[in-house]
């Protein structure tokens, strides 16, 4: 029985292989504690996926990255 | 021989007698009534000469005292011009200097509602841009650059957190 949830948002459903990636890479940053993949579906993110576990939020959505450029550029950051 | 007139005598006598008697009341109260005359009109002149010296010093005290007047409208004169002077310029640096304060705030006005406009502008030109860059994307998101993106960002994610905690750990 799966001890641990990890949420993973992504602007389109999982591939088969998607999904074992991201499974693969959980895996190995849990050290191999069981879990089981909560899918859910944000067309927002553009690309990219947002990842929920324990109390952490990886977040690697390609609308996350043009927000932090957009920001960036609001602050001056490009002239 | 020689007849004398006793009336001719008589005559000479009563002549005599009618010069010394005119003499005597009516020549000499004649002739103080002359100098009476006299030293009341030089003493009249008198008066007429002192009247005319007093006149005279009293003219010459009045155009020194409107000398004097008119040096002291001159030197007021003066000192009112060089207060007026003063004053101008007193009127003109405020007006400058006023002038310049009015400049300066229309300036600072000027440039914060420049850099707003800017501000504004960033704004919008980076709201559109993402828009655009959104769609762009949206459309350029194959299923194999999901994978990819998957792949790359969330191991190098990982990979960072990873490091983080051991990081705590170790100390």
């Amino acid at each position: 029985m799966s001890d641990e949830v990890v949420r993973v948002v992504t602007p389109f459903p999982l591939t088969e292989a998607q999904r074992a990636l991201i499974q693969a890479k959980m895996e190995r940053f849990l050290d191999g504690s069981s879990f089981s993949l909560q899918e859910e579906i944000d067309e927002s993110l553009i690309g990219g996926v947002v990842v929920f576990v324990r109390d952490l939020i990886i977040d690697c959505s390609i609308r996350t990255q043009l927000e932090k450029i957009k920001e960036h550029v609001l602050k001056g950051g490009l002239k | 021989m020689i007849r004398i007139d006793r009336s001719i005598i008589l005559q000479i006598i009563n002549f005599v007698a009618l010069v010394l008697l005119l003499f005597r009341f009516l020549f000499k109260p004649v002739v103080r009534a002359l100098d009476q005359r006299s030293q009341f009109i030089r003493g009249e002149l008198q008066k007429i000469e002192d009247e005319k010296k007093n006149l005279e010093a009293t003219k010459r005290a009045l155009e020194e005292e409107a000398a004097r007047a008119k040096e002291k409208y001159l030197e007021i004169m003066d000192q009112a011009k060089l207060e007026a002077s003063r004053i101008k310029e007193g009127i003109i640096r405020e007006a400058y200097e006023e002038g310049e304060k009015i400049k300066n705030e229309y300036r600072r006005k000027a440039r914060k509602e420049m850099e707003e406009l800017l501000s504004g502008l960033r704004e919008d030109i980076v709201e559109l841009t993402e828009e655009v860059v959104k769609k762009f994307l949206a459309t350029q998101i194959t299923p194999e650059v999901q994978t990819r993106l998957i792949d790359v960002f969330l191991e190098e994610a990982l990979r960072e957190l990873k490091a983080q905690v051991e990081a705590i750990h170790e100390r």
